[in-house]
């Protein structure tokens, strides 16, 4: 059970008990500023009956034409929240919003190793649509999967027809 | 000049900035300041060079020479969109902000059409919160450009003057401007312009600073709804409502959202809030008769509420997926009928029931105990400890058994979370309390051997919560005994922990927090290293950490976590400006205020100005010459501290805890941190005070004359101000905040600094050092020997504490605390030998021989300070040498061998005293080297 509300900054405040889970990552404070002034709509948290954070999803839309998609840039749950179906609303959240925006299509990009996310995605509807070489840094460099569901306005599902060869960072658009 | 020779010029001149640009970005300044010595060699009088020239020497460094190009620069009024850019840089970079306006200012004026340039000035007003010179450029840039969003800029700005600028202290000129604001956006509305979700989003906000909610209703169910694409309407609705009481519309909307989806927890509390609003009101509820649906009549007593809430229930029954909001909607009800006085039972049953269904229902998901916690107030002592009881033999397991599955663990870790919540833990004999860390840990150690094993390494152990837990009585315990085995044990197995779950950060953020406890600042930075925490974290966590080093005496470190932390705090201060500008850039205004709070809240965080002011005492403690000093910035915001705007911005509820006086309420509510807020900024303001009375002193030193004494009297008002400030403090409530719980953070830092005869040493050397500046040879004898009681002080006191007790862990920590300060200030009393030295230099005055007999006294004087300084810097050294030696090792083995851990003990034991012996080995190097320093001095001044 749920609140979902917009993310607000004071939040930054009080995300710790989420953000120190060694997947989620805490970024520089002009990268949250700049979704919250840019998207603010798509960026929501889902607060506990007790207040507490448990977790939230940080989006944008992005991209010209039949490229125009919406994108899910962080997405994270509460080790003490986990296995609630909190994921599955969140990312409902931002389909919905995309939907609302005449989006084609909503896309990720996700660690290769990170089977429980990738199933999870797998369950909500997406598809490996290409792998990314190179594209976490690190030692070593991982790649990531890109990860596609189409929108009701790509009518042909043209969006997640998955690509055969892996591309390059540079390749992403 | 034809266009066309001016477009081949910006072409060439373009592609000769480049490589001025591409060293900038990597950071080379060295070959961009040649390459922009090259370009103005060939064109002397190209702008863009010499503004990148400027930027290139800021970054070198060398903010005199950039001050110089910039102010030259501006007066040939350059008008081309990269120089100014570049030079609005260096203004950023240096913080001259209102610069940046100017320069546009002149641009604009040159290029009254250019509509880029009338952006930047009115971004450049932004940064310096001018709303009203920002109204007037939007407004002009609005005549120029004709768009909506510059249309709103000027809007947006009217609404901020009314609530932030002049309108903030006069209602009549706040709904002056507001009612301007709002005709501006009704005549978008009439001239039928308004176009953008933004624009009504702005629309609305004017209308709410007004309390024009119908209006606002009116907005949300009219044609203009449809541009608010991406808001939820329902919801703004439903706040709107609330605000005007309407409460039928407010019970109806909730209840249609509900069923469509009845996880939504605001609403649920709307819904359950609005019924009892109706029937306070007294409508009744049989006179709907005329409403037409079901869905459309609305609940006005706890009857139909909980019909509804059943209804619920049932419906989602039929779905597999259980949801906990109606289920929990109970507790709502029942705490909303309990807080009119009303029986429960009759319509909810049983209240114990009905925690038990609950958990019966959702106790094996963790967050199970995060919903019941909230509602234990229903509870009276004795129901609470009856639900403790009942919950746990619900689960099943006794003293003998073990989880038969990793859902009966997390159900038994539950109702152990619980039970303790209801103050299960309390009054529980000592032995007690062992056997249950005891079993606490066995059930650990079982669930990570059966559940546990094949995790991957990022993923918080299924049986974790059992240690935490007994980690967590065991500080209890050590509470008890007034011992520190009981912490140390709890450390050994925390750290056992981790070595099973590395990732598990509540385990990492207790023992961190436990090493402070017992002093150990060298283990408290390894684990607090591998939280790997940053950004915004640095303030928000900056006291679990960084806040408690400068107590350690390890100030290697010190350096490096103060850096850090004012790097991130002064880059955000420039950046945080920007964050303004986005907000108009993209439109979101409904963001503004809120960056604006933010931008306030972070940038008078009370943990960064006390790292700013430890920052300068390492300088102060680690200098040793007059240029040292001199080349230090101690004149640290000189009286102009906002003290009553500071803010508390720690993040308390990062640690989880199960303590009964937390259950509801939050911690950072609670009186104990309101007055450990209060102790701290106390404790700010009288460190700040001995900073600025040293600045005081060394602009006596820089003065001559008139202006000596002038700056005499501040000093000698510095002195008194701090001891005002002193004795007011000591007259409030100075005890240390309770360490009863361990949710509490470690006691202020003001206690041992009072216990430090700081004030009374500052203040006597600084009164001697004042007297060097005149010939009175009797005051200076007098001043001296005032100054050397003062100083015997020092060294009996920690002598006379530390020899005590100090072979506890626990006082280790008071102990180390007590010797750093006692070196801080043995530091200072150099500085100001250093300052003194100044005064009685033989070699300034020996040409005047008939003033050679005053010189002789001082110095003598002089040497007499040195030798008390430094008499008493050997006594600290010994007494801390003595300190860090003695640890008691009794029981401690038999501890951690009773808890199955006895096997990484040794390491543990030998990492704490080694983490001791660090901070003595700094403490030690410190002092010898200020001893050397004062010998140097000694040397120089008694050459015959």
């Amino acid at each position: 059970m749920t609140t979902l509300r917009p993310f607000t900054c004071d939040d930054m405040y009080r995300f710790n008990n989420v953000n120190l889970d060694p997947l989620t990552e805490t970024y520089g404070l002009s990268f949250y500023m700049q979704y919250l002034a840019h998207w603010p709509e798509y960026f929501q948290v889902a607060e506990s009956a007790s207040g507490e954070i448990m977790g939230y999803i940080m989006g944008k839309a992005e991209g010209i034409a039949e490229n125009w998609h919406g994108h899910v840039t962080a997405l994270t749950v509460s080790p003490d929240y986990r296995r609630l179906g909190l994921a599955a609303t969140l990312m409902n959240f931002l389909e919905e919003v995309s939907e609302k925006k005449r989006a084609y299509f909503v896309d990720l990009f996700v660690r290769v190793s990170n089977n429980v996310a990738i199933k999870m995605y797998s369950n909500l509807g997406y598809i490996v649509y290409r792998t990314i070489l190179e594209y976490y840094s690190g030692d070593p460099d991982e790649d990531a999967y890109d990860m596609r569901k189409a929108l009701s306005r790509d009518v042909t599902r043209k969006s997640v027809v998955p690509l055969s060869h892996p591309v390059r960072i540079e390749e992403v658009d | 000049m034809s266009k066309h020779v001016q477009n081949t010029d910006t072409s060439v001149l373009e592609r000769r900035l480049r490589p001025i640009y591409d060293w900038l970005d990597i950071g080379n300044n060295k070959k961009a300041l040649q390459e922009c010595d090259k370009v103005l060699k060939k064109t002397p009088n190209c702008h863009c060079a010499k503004a990148l020239k400027a930027l290139t020497l800021l970054r070198m460094g060398r903010e005199h020479d950039t001050n110089v190009i910039l102010d030259n620069l501006t007066k040939e009024k350059p008008v081309e969109e990269a120089t100014l850019q570049a030079m609005a840089l260096c203004y950023r970079e240096m913080q001259q902000l209102d610069k940046i306006c100017k320069l546009y200012e002149i641009a604009v004026k040159l290029n009254p059409s250019n509509e880029e340039l009338h952006t930047h000035l009115f971004m450049s007003y932004v940064r310096i919160s001018d709303f009203k010179a920002q109204q007037l450029t939007a407004m002009a840039l609005y005549k120029q450009k004709p768009k909506n969003p510059y249309y709103c800029w000027n809007v947006m700005s009217i609404v901020l003057q009314a609530t932030r600028g002049e309108g903030a202290n006069d209602p009549i000129k706040r709904s002056l401007l507001l009612n301007l604001a709002e005709r501006m956006m009704q005549k978008l509305i009439d001239d039928n312009k308004m176009d953008a979700e933004q624009e009504v989003q702005l629309y609305i906000i004017v209308l709410d600073l007004q309390q024009k909610y119908d209006r606002i209703l009116d907005v949300l169910n009219g044609c203009l709804s449809q541009k608010l694409q991406c808001s939820n309407i329902p919801n703004m609705k439903l706040s709107f409502l609330k605000k005007l009481g309407k409460w039928q519309q407010v019970n109806i909307l909730c209840k249609s959202i509900l069923n469509e989806c009845f996880d939504k927890w605001d609403i649920w509390k709307d819904y359950v809030n609005s019924v009892f609003e109706l029937s306070d009101m007294g409508v009744n509820g049989d006179s709907t008769g005329d409403q037409e649906s079901d869905v459309d009549t609305y609940d006005n007593t706890a009857e139909k509420c909980h019909e509804f809430i059943c209804g619920i229930i049932e419906s989602g029954a039929e779905n597999s997926f259980l949801l906990r909001g109606p289920y929990l909607a109970r507790f709502e009800l029942c705490s909303k009928l309990q807080e009119k006085n009303i029986k429960t039972e009759d319509i909810l049953g049983d209240k114990i029931e009905l925690f038990i269904e609950y958990f019966r229902k959702f106790g094996h998901k963790p967050c199970c105990v995060f919903d019941l916690r909230i509602y234990l107030k229903l509870l009276d002592a004795e129901q609470k400890s009856e639900l403790a009881t009942k919950l746990i033999k619900e689960v099943g397991i006794g003293s003998t058994s073990v989880p038969q599955s990793a859902e009966q663990m997390q159900r038994h870790i539950g109702a152990l979370q619980l039970s303790r919540l209801c103050g299960g833990h309390r009054n529980l004999s000592t032995e007690h309390l062992r056997a249950l860390v005891t079993a606490l840990t066995l059930h650990y150690q079982h669930g990570y051997q059966s559940y546990g094993k094949d995790l991957p390494s990022t993923d918080i152990g299924p049986s974790d919560n059992y240690a935490i837990l007994a980690a967590h009585i065991l500080y209890d315990l050590s509470r008890k005994e007034d011992g520190e085995n009981s912490l140390i044990a709890a450390l050994a197995l925390l750290e056992s922990l981790l070595k099973n779950s590395p990732s598990n950060f509540h385990a990492k953020l207790l023992a961190l927090k436990f090493y402070h406890i017992l002093g150990c600042g060298k283990e408290a930075n390894s684990t607090y290293y591998s939280l790997d925490i940053k950004h915004l974290q640095l303030d928000s966590l900056g006291y679990i950490h960084c806040g408690r080093l400068a107590t350690t005496g390890l100030y290697s470190l010190c350096a490096i976590h103060f850096d850090s932390t004012l790097k991130f705090f002064s880059s955000n201060f420039k950046d945080s400006t920007d964050h303004l500008t986005f907000s108009y850039k993209f439109g979101s205004f409904m963001k503004l205020d809120e960056f604006m709070d933010f931008r306030e809240k972070m940038n008078n965080s009370l943990h960064y100005t006390t790292v700013v002011v430890d920052k300068i005492m390492m300088s102060l403690i680690e200098c040793s010459t007059l240029d040292g000093l001199y080349n230090t910035d101690i004149s640290f915001k000189e009286n102009k501290i906002e003290w009553e705007k500071l803010r508390d911005n720690r993040d308390l509820r990062v640690y989880v805890s199960w303590e009964p006086e937390f259950s509801e309420n939050l911690i950072e509510d609670s009186d104990e941190i309101k007055k450990l807020f209060q102790q701290d900024l106390n404790f700010l303001k009288l460190r700040t005070h001995m900073l600025w009375s040293i600045n005081a002193g060394l602009q006596v030193l820089k003065s001559v004359d008139g202006t000596r004494k002038k700056n005499i009297e501040n000093m000698k008002n510095i002195l008194k101000d701090w001891k005002d400030l002193e004795d007011e403090i000591r007259k409030t409530d100075i005890s240390p905040i309770s360490e009863e719980l361990v949710s509490y953070p470690l006691r202020s830092r003001l206690h041992s600094f009072l216990d430090v005869p700081y004030r009374s040493i500052v203040s006597s050397l600084l009164h001697f050092f004042e007297s060097l500046t005149t010939e009175d040879i009797e005051t200076t004898e007098q001043k001296c020997k005032l100054a050397g009681e003062e100083l015997e002080t020092l060294g009996q006191m920690l002598e006379e504490t530390l020899s005590g007790n100090c072979s506890y862990f626990r006082e280790k920590r008071k102990g180390v605390e007590l010797a750093v300060n006692a070196v801080e200030v043995v530091c200072i009393a150099c500085v100001v030998c250093i300052m003194s030295n100044e005064l009685v230099k033989p070699t300034s005055q020996t040409k005047k021989s008939k003033k050679k007999q005053p010189m002789e006294s001082k110095l003598k004087e002089f040497v007499n300070i040195i030798n008390e300084i430094r008499c008493q810097i050997i006594k600290i050294a010994l007494v801390v040498e003595k300190w860090c030696g003695e640890v008691n090792e009794k029981d401690l083995i038999n501890m951690l061998e009773s808890l199955n851990l006895g096997s990484d003990s040794p390491i543990l034991f030998k990492n704490i005293c080694m983490s001791y012996a660090s901070t003595n080995k700094e403490i030690q190097g410190l002092l010898s080297n200020k001893l050397k320093m004062l010998e140097d001095r000694l040397k120089s001044v008694c050459v015959p």
